[in-house]
């Protein structure tokens, strides 16, 4: 535990600037992707192995909590996308070595510019559904509702 | 004071080619593929349709087709071997000890090779009928 935070500090503290910054987000929104993905694959597959826990399920993911998660998900797919395309520019062109720091931030400024109209229309879109639905919106479905 | 310019030699190396140097070089072709079926299926499915609209009959009417049921096995194939491989990449920058990153690496194969079977027979058998046939009676 003690080297999972020294880990963790140190991971922060090292200060190797534009490509540390690249570096820490390319893992963590890799880390998340991955998170939701495996969720995501096992609960897909029960449309066809249990459509009725399938049908609970993407009740779920429609509460406010998820729907904030799935704008987290696109933000984490498109710098991962952007940042591994440079990743690997770099890899097989090492002469390109020196843009690196203006490549990493040309990748932040390509995420923020694809980034924030997809995720305002995502929050836009979701806001408006929530809104109709009222309270409802807010209640986590029951399974009993569903199975049995 | 003169200046120097760094300049980048090439060089011919022969690199054996062991597991870690697929499994580096598949992580970098596979990432291509995924900037297209992954950000393509992120912007078809949580852009263009929305995750409010996501019920039973809406995955019946898109598996009806292999096109699509082609497309996902595909975004199966590349995505879940290239996010546990990630993952592998992250644990063994932490775990130095090679006994139990052996152990790691064999406990996500297996898991790769499973959740690919598993969900592509999922996909693969999925009955548009079937499924709305359960979806009737159900809430939403």
């Amino acid at each position: 535990m003690s080297s999972l935070i020294l880990t963790i500090r140190e991971s922060v503290r090292y200060r190797g600037r534009s490509g540390h910054y690249s570096w820490i987000a390319h893992r963590l929104s890799g880390l998340a992707i991955l998170g939701f993905l495996v969720l995501h694959v096992w609960d897909t597959a029960n449309a066809h192995f249990y459509p009725e826990l399938y049908a609970w399920s993407i009740a779920v993911f429609k509460h406010p909590v998820f729907a904030v998660g799935e704008i987290g998900v696109m933000a984490a797919v498109l710098y991962h996308a952007f940042n591994g395309i440079r990743i690997t520019i770099l890899d097989f062109k090492p002469e390109l070595w020196k843009y690196q720091k203006r490549s990493a931030t040309l990748v932040w400024v390509l995420f923020a510019v694809i980034f924030i109209p997809i995720g305002l229309y995502m929050f836009i879109e979701f806001t408006a559904r929530c809104g109709e639905l009222g309270a409802a919106c807010w209640q986590f479905p029951r399974l009993s509702d569903f199975i049995g | 004071m003169t200046t120097v310019t760094p300049t980048i030699t090439h060089r011919k190396v022969k690199v054996k080619f062991n597991f870690e140097r697929y499994a580096y070089l598949f992580m970098r072709m596979s990432g291509l593929v995924l900037l297209i079926l992954a950000v393509g299926h992120m912007v078809i499915q949580h852009v263009l349709n929305s995750s409010g609209n996501l019920t039973l009959i809406f995955v019946a009417n898109q598996w009806n087709s292999w096109g699509w049921k082609a497309y996902d096995i595909f975004l199966l194939l590349f995505a879940i071997p290239h996010g546990i491989n990630g993952l592998r990449n992250v644990l063994a920058d932490y775990i130095h000890n090679p006994g139990t990153m052996k152990v790691i690496n064999i406990v996500l194969a297996i898991f790769v090779v499973a959740t690919v079977i598993w969900a592509a027979i999922g996909i693969s058998l999925f009955d548009p009928e079937a499924a709305r046939q359960a979806a009737q009676g159900l809430p939403g």
